[in-house]
């Protein structure tokens, strides 16, 4: 009750740090009871902590002892998996040593032990109250979504994308991938890997093929020219997010990368692709046939990626403009209550 | 619900600065109330030593009262004993002449003294010789002086003589007395 009447005297003081390439933003908002009184931000030339930074974060939360230090988790072995089932979380993820949070008993969130750890100590100066992770903060920004619709939703940071894809509220698949990591060696290696794997599926069925020629199904193909004469293939082509198109619209002043862009955005298209292709493969997770991409962008990407998704995945794509840093604020709010 | 993966840390009120602002206002105010404590203490003090004061002062006078009325007491004693005492001089005196006066030729055989008076009995050998010689100087003493004769068989006499002194008389004597001796 006292410490109660205590933090209705003083300000809250939210310290929201995004770290980019080789940059932080501080983002820090000043609120009292419900009311936001000042907004500061700055971005410093370190993907930890320097003095500059230091001192800018001190004098804030100097004013007043109630501040919150929030983080995104930049861990490379983060992950979301659709189940809260400990049992079924083993088969994702090494449990023990790893940090799981259970979402609205639907899904789980997860991260490593150790790298929470180097996390902490990067920012032993200020210290961290909260670590959230860009699963939560992307199934938060695109909740109107994520209930209604089967689809993919990317949230796009300068050097590393998370990538859900939920089916109605139920998370089929996840997956964190880091840029850094990642060069055009490892853009051919990857593909190659899906031919050869596609190459020993195709080996499988070679013996059964023959086979086929017995199924009396197949003569059906023949009125294959008939499909165009299909309703439901107008309606899919007409399946399109009418809302999303009018605010996407609306924000295109937000600025776009246009040098690096296009390797950059060729790269996350490449991630992406990916990661989908490991979706449809990987016999562990609910299988969904992927129409629309939501994307969260952070950083202001390209009109190549949304071409590229496209044009090479078929997927109707909407860009939306996220600011990670007021996302994180409005979570570390939600989080303390 | 949780969506951090770290529980913020425990947030205090009490601030460095905020720290050092309640031992200052602590110490001071415990100076002021350890002050005013030992104010009350020797005001209590005080007022107890006042009662106490009042108290001995009321005993001693109480005791002063009783040591005048015991002086009073010892005085008066005093001056009954001197009184006394000179009383029983004028008397031993007064015995002293008295016997004196009886010449060698009477014998007393009793004398008893009065509070104003006088009886004496003895033998004389005849009455000339009482009322010449014991007879004269009772009668310069005593106001009133009676005698009486009872004849013995070997011819003497023996006499009773009774002496009074009038109180009025011998109080206006006094009286003179200690007009003349102031």
């Amino acid at each position: 009750m006292l410490g109660g009447f205590f933090e209705n005297l003083y300000l809250k003081v939210f310290v929201n740090i995004i770290v980019g390439n080789s940059k932080s933003t501080v983002y820090i908002e000043l609120c009292k009871e419900e009311r936001v009184l000042n907004s500061d931000q700055e971005v410093f030339a370190t993907t930890t902590i320097n003095a500059e930074m230091q001192e800018f974060i001190y004098s804030y939360i100097n004013e007043t002892p109630y501040y919150y230090i929030s983080v995104l988790d930049t861990s490379e072995t983060q992950g979301a998996v659709s189940s809260c089932e400990k049992s079924q979380l083993a088969s994702f993820f090494e449990v023990a040593s790893s940090k799981y949070i259970c979402n609205d008993k639907k899904w789980t969130y997860y991260t490593s032990k150790t790298e929470l750890a180097l996390l902490k100590n990067s920012y032993a100066k200020v210290g961290v109250d909260f670590i959230f992770s860009p699963f939560i903060l992307l199934s938060d920004f695109f909740k109107d979504k994520i209930a209604m619709h089967a689809a993919m939703f990317v949230l796009i940071q300068e050097d590393s994308l998370s990538l859900c894809v939920f089916d109605n509220s139920e998370l089929l698949f996840a997956k964190h991938l880091s840029m850094e990591n990642y060069s055009e060696g490892d853009i051919l290696s990857m593909d190659e890997g899906d031919d050869i794997e596609l190459d020993l599926t195709q080996d499988e069925e070679l013996a059964e093929i023959e086979d086929l020629d017995e199924i009396e199904s197949l003569d059906d193909f023949g009125d294959i020219e008939d499909l165009d004469s299909i309703d439901e293939i107008d309606e899919f082509s007409e399946s399109k997010d009418l809302e999303e198109e009018l605010s996407e619209n609306s924000e295109e002043s937000f600025p776009q990368q246009e040098s690096e862009g296009f390797n950059e955005d060729y790269q996350r298209f490449l991630l992406i692709h990916g990661a989908i292709s490991g979706f449809y493969k990987d016999k562990r997770y609910k299988s969904a046939f992927i129409e629309t991409a939501y994307i969260a962008d952070s950083v202001g990407v390209s009109g190549d990626l949304k071409r590229y998704l496209e044009e090479e995945m078929f997927l109707s794509t909407y860009i939306r403009h996220v600011d990670l840093t007021t996302e994180l604020c409005e979570i570390a709010k939600r989080e303390i209550g | 619900m949780q969506y951090s993966y770290t529980t913020p840390r425990r947030k205090s009120p009490i601030t460095p600065e905020l720290q050092l602002l309640f031992i200052f206002f602590g110490i001071t105010i415990f100076m002021l109330l350890a002050t005013y404590a030992f104010l009350l203490f020797k005001d209590y003090q005080f007022t107890q030593n006042t009662l106490e004061i009042e108290q001995e002062r009321y005993d001693l006078n109480i005791s002063l009262h009783e040591m005048d009325d015991a002086i009073v007491f010892i005085q008066k004693q005093s001056q009954l004993s001197e009184s006394v005492y000179t009383k029983n001089t004028v008397l031993k005196d007064s015995i002293a002449n008295m016997f004196d006066l009886v010449p060698s030729e009477i014998t007393l055989s009793e004398a008893s003294l009065l509070e104003n008076g006088l009886v004496l009995k003895g033998i004389t050998p005849n009455k000339d010789v009482y009322n010449f010689m014991l007879q004269a100087p009772l009668r310069s003493i005593f106001h009133r002086s009676y005698s009486s004769f009872y004849p013995l068989s070997n011819g003497w006499l023996r006499f009773v003589s009774t002496n009074y002194i009038d109180k009025e008389e011998l109080d206006t004597v006094e009286e003179e007395v200690d007009e003349d001796e102031n």
